[in-house]
Order: structure tokens, then sequence, then C-alpha cells
């Protein structure tokens, strides 16, 4: 039987142009002068299946963060689109956004509400994040005191506990310390071996990316190279790599 | 049509969120501060003391009620000012929310428009205490006040949607409508009634043309004076401020999932 899509990406042009912050007798002068485009995603088209596990590689500036927050909803197409099939989506990486006045306890409600979960869903695993987070006192204290390392740990746990169904991950994570690392590392991999759980990876590991992924799409400037298998995909992609170094 | 529709289901479906987020806020202004809550009655009472000094003894403002007149017309001013001064940097001062998970970006403003509207009723509190301390005689036309704020609502909402859209892109509009707002205040008749003082032509037009004015002149003239409110007013201006909220919407729709791109 085929699966269902989790995620259809159709024709994606994404451009960064005009929209650049200017002051008011600058903005005079856009009106007669042609602005910069500089466009990042040039036609961009992929589906993937539900439970699947997809690394996306590329080399550095090839539009690969740029697709990640395309299909999290955070940048809009300038043609194209972007399909969940109603699935709820989360940004592993960057975590959650953050109101640095407000103390953590009250971010977990409402970074837990804007990732589609109730008020009481959110309640019944408050503690487990708390417990997961491991800041101590500090989840009474507004974020803003937070060092980056408890920042980081708050947001990890509050994306890898509210489970979303489908995950996208900016490089794999190195958070806090040590001990918590491992942690969150073990959470990542049980989430991602969840069957039911969609999962994009964008690494330059390409260990990494062999040995979790079904199914690997090179990006290159803006276009999809290649899609396949792992086994298939990286030889050429390193190999392309080398060469290109020359 | 179909901005409207959408932009319903998102009210409907962060609605929560938005309240959630402005209880937090209000929480957190204070949580540090050793009078805690209090401030949020002393400060307006503060502020009125002043300028019931400062415009009732210093300039001799002859007014009737002269206190309460000053301060119901403060109460509407400074939610109409906190909207639209809050509404320009609104998008930027949540840049770390924005770029990471989507929101409506109106949920935002709706979220701080909570914390307004519940300093706006604080406000209203101490209207009716100083109405009973000053012997002004208390009227069921005081009720008119509700379709008034409702007005006052959606007008400042809807300039809102739309100076927090081009806040994102012009760097000195924070500037702009600051001064704007400036020449407001002592344009609008906070304290001094428009219509005795300037009267003529331009108080027509100030009054007429001037949302704010208009709002605070209704207020009074029920609240007050125990009078009925300018019916036709109420719905030039409820349509207008109607049309200024869909060109928001519209605006905010097309361009929101951009502003990650520039913050």
């Amino acid at each position: 039987m085929k699966k269902e899509n989790a995620i259809s990406v159709k024709n994606l042009h994404i451009t960064y142009r005009g929209l650049k912050k200017t002051s008011i007798r600058a903005s005079w002068k856009h009106l007669f002068n042609k602005v910069e485009k500089f466009e990042a995603l040039k036609g961009v088209s992929f589906e993937v299946e539900e439970g699947q596990i997809l690394g996306i590689i590329g080399k550095n500036g090839s539009g690969k963060s740029t697709l990640l927050k395309a299909i999290a909803g955070i940048f809009s197409s300038d043609k194209g689109y972007v399909d969940l099939h109603g699935h709820t989506i989360s940004l592993l990486s960057i975590g959650v956004g953050f109101n640095k006045k407000l103390t953590g306890k009250e971010n977990i409600y409402l970074s837990g509400m804007l990732l589609g979960f109730s008020e009481d869903e959110i309640h019944q695993k408050e503690k487990e994040i708390i417990d997961f987070a491991d800041i101590g006192d500090f989840i009474n204290k507004p974020v803003k005191t937070y060092s980056s390392g408890m920042h980081s740990k708050l947001a990890f746990a509050i994306t890898a506990i509210l489970e979303t169904d489908i995950m996208l991950i900016d490089e794999v994570l190195s958070v806090g310390d040590a001990k918590f690392k491992k942690k969150s590392y073990n959470k990542m991999k049980e989430l991602i071996n969840d069957d039911k759980r969609t999962v994009i990876i964008v690494s330059h590991s390409l260990g990494t990316i062999k040995e979790l992924c079904d199914r690997v799409l090179w990006l290159h400037d803006g276009l999809v190279k290649d899609v396949g298998k792992p086994q298939e995909i990286i030889p050429e992609y390193e190999k392309f790599m080398l060469e290109n170094k020359n | 049509m179909k901005d409207i529709k959408l932009f319903i289901k998102n009210i409907k479906k962060y609605f929560r969120y938005a309240v959630r987020s402005a209880k937090a806020e209000l929480k957190s202004e204070v949580s540090d501060s050793y009078l805690n809550w209090l401030w949020w009655v002393i400060e307006p009472l503060c502020f009125m003391l002043i300028y019931v000094f400062v415009f009732g003894t210093v300039f001799k403002a002859s007014e009737q009620y002269f206190a309460t007149f000053v301060f119901l017309g403060l109460t509407a001013w400074e939610f109409f000012n906190r909207m639209l001064n809050g509404s320009v940097k609104l998008i930027i001062s949540n840049r770390d929310l924005v770029t990471k998970v989507y929101i409506p970006k109106y949920i935002l403003l709706l979220s701080k428009s909570f914390t307004y509207l519940f300093k706006l009723f604080i406000s209203f509190g101490i209207v009716f205490i100083l109405m009973v301390f000053t012997k002004v005689p208390i009227t069921l036309n005081i009720l008119y006040m509700f379709p008034i704020l409702i007005v006052l609502y959606i007008v400042s909402f809807g300039i809102g949607m739309l100076l927090m859209h081009f806040g994102v892109f012009l760097d000195d509009l924070a500037n702009l409508v600051h001064i704007f707002l400036r020449m407001l205040l002592y344009l609008s008749g906070v304290f001094y009634d428009i219509t005795t003082r300037l009267g003529g032509d331009l108080a027509y037009y100030l009054v007429r043309l001037n949302p704010i004015a208009f709002i605070m002149n209704q207020l009074r003239k029920t609240v007050i004076y125990a009078g009925n409110p300018s019916f036709e007013g109420l719905a030039f201006w409820l349509v207008m401020g109607l049309i200024i909220l869909f060109l928001g919407i519209h605006v905010i729709h097309k361009n929101e999932n951009s502003y990650a791109k520039v913050i």
C-alpha cells in the first residue's frame, strides 16, 4: 500500500528582495530604482511520505535553511506552494520563540499553543517538559535571566516533549552540557524512529545523514540536483564536492 | 471576503493564546516592582492629578467637572496612543517569536490590545470613583460608553495594523508617529473643550475629522453631561474603522510571511 504524503512542495520559489529595511527618505528612491533580488530557491518540488526521514544536503548557501523555514511556514513563497496536509509541524533546531520578559513556565504554554496544542494538552505534559529541561528554579524566572545553555535546553524540551507530526531539524543538535547532549541525542533518535513521524534533517555531517535517513535530497544553488537513497546520492555528492574544490 | 474569513478563523484559533500572553505580560510588568499591581492604579491617578493641577490651576480652565472631564478624555486618549505607538515596533520587538514560528501577526496586536484594554478599564474605574467624589450626576446614558468604546477599539486596531506593517520596513516611522501623536494630543482637546475654546471652522473640522477628538467628545457628552451621542458620527467612524481594518487585514495577509526575511 502506498503511504500518504505528509509534505508536498511544488515549484517553490523564494526571493529575498526590496523588503530590506529602509528609512522614509530612502524609500522615495526605491520607487524609481530597481531593487536587487536574490533568489534563494528557484523552483523546488518534492514530496515526503508519512513516516519518512528525509535528509537534505548541499553546500553553504544552497538554500537548505530557507527551505526549512518555508516548510515551517515562517517564510512565504513567491511562487509555488507547500502543503502539509494538515499535519502539525515544528522546527526543532532553532527552537521556539520565547517572550523574554515572561517566565519559562509561561513560555512553555505560549510556545506550545503556537505549535498547535491546547492548554490542557500542555498542562498534562508540563511536568515532563520541566523535568527534561532540568533547569531547576529558573523555570519560574523570566527567560531573559537564562544562560544560553538553559535557553536552548528549555527550547529543546518543549519541542521534543510536545511531539508534532512533522519535525524539521537543522543540524543535529548540540545543546547544553555533555549530559544534556547525550540525553537530547537519545531523545531525538527516539523521536525520529517513531514510525508515524515525518522528519526532515539538514546536516553537513554525511555520517549522520547516512545513519538516520531513508532518503536524501541534494540541493544545489536553489534547485534540486538529485533525490534518492543515501547509498546512491552521498557518494555522488562527495565526488562532486571534491571536484569543485579543484 | 477571503481575507475576512481567514481573519475570523485566526482570531478564533489564537484567541486563547492572545489572552494568555496578555495576562502573562501584565503580570511580568509589575512582578519585580515593590508596589506590584498598585502601579496600575497609582500611575493613571498621578497623571490625572498633574494635568488637573496644570490646566485647572495654572491655566484656569473653566469646564464643568474639570477633573472628570480631563481624566475621561485622557483615558480614551491613552488607549489610542498606546495602540498606535505600540504597534509600530511590534513586529521587531517580537523578533524572537516571528523568526521561529508562524503566528498571524495581528495576533500580536490583539494580545497587546488586551493589555491596553485592561488598563483602560482600570482607568474607567477611577473615572467613576471621581464622578462620585465630585458629585457628577450619574445617569443611564453612561451605558453609551460601550458602543463608543467599540468604535474606538476598531479604529485603533485598524490604524495599528497598518502601522505595524509599515513599521517593519521603515525604520524612522516610530519617530514620525511619535511626533504626530504628540501634536494630536494637544489638538484633540484632552485638556480643553475644542468647540468652546477654538470655535469656528477649525473646531468644526478638528472634531469631525479626528477620530480620537470625536470619541472623547462623545464620551464626555454621554458619561459626564448625560447627553446622547451623535449616532451618525458613530456610524461614520464605525464604517471608517472597518474599512481601515479590512485594509490592514489585507496588507498583513499579503506580507506577513515576508517580515521574517527583513528583521
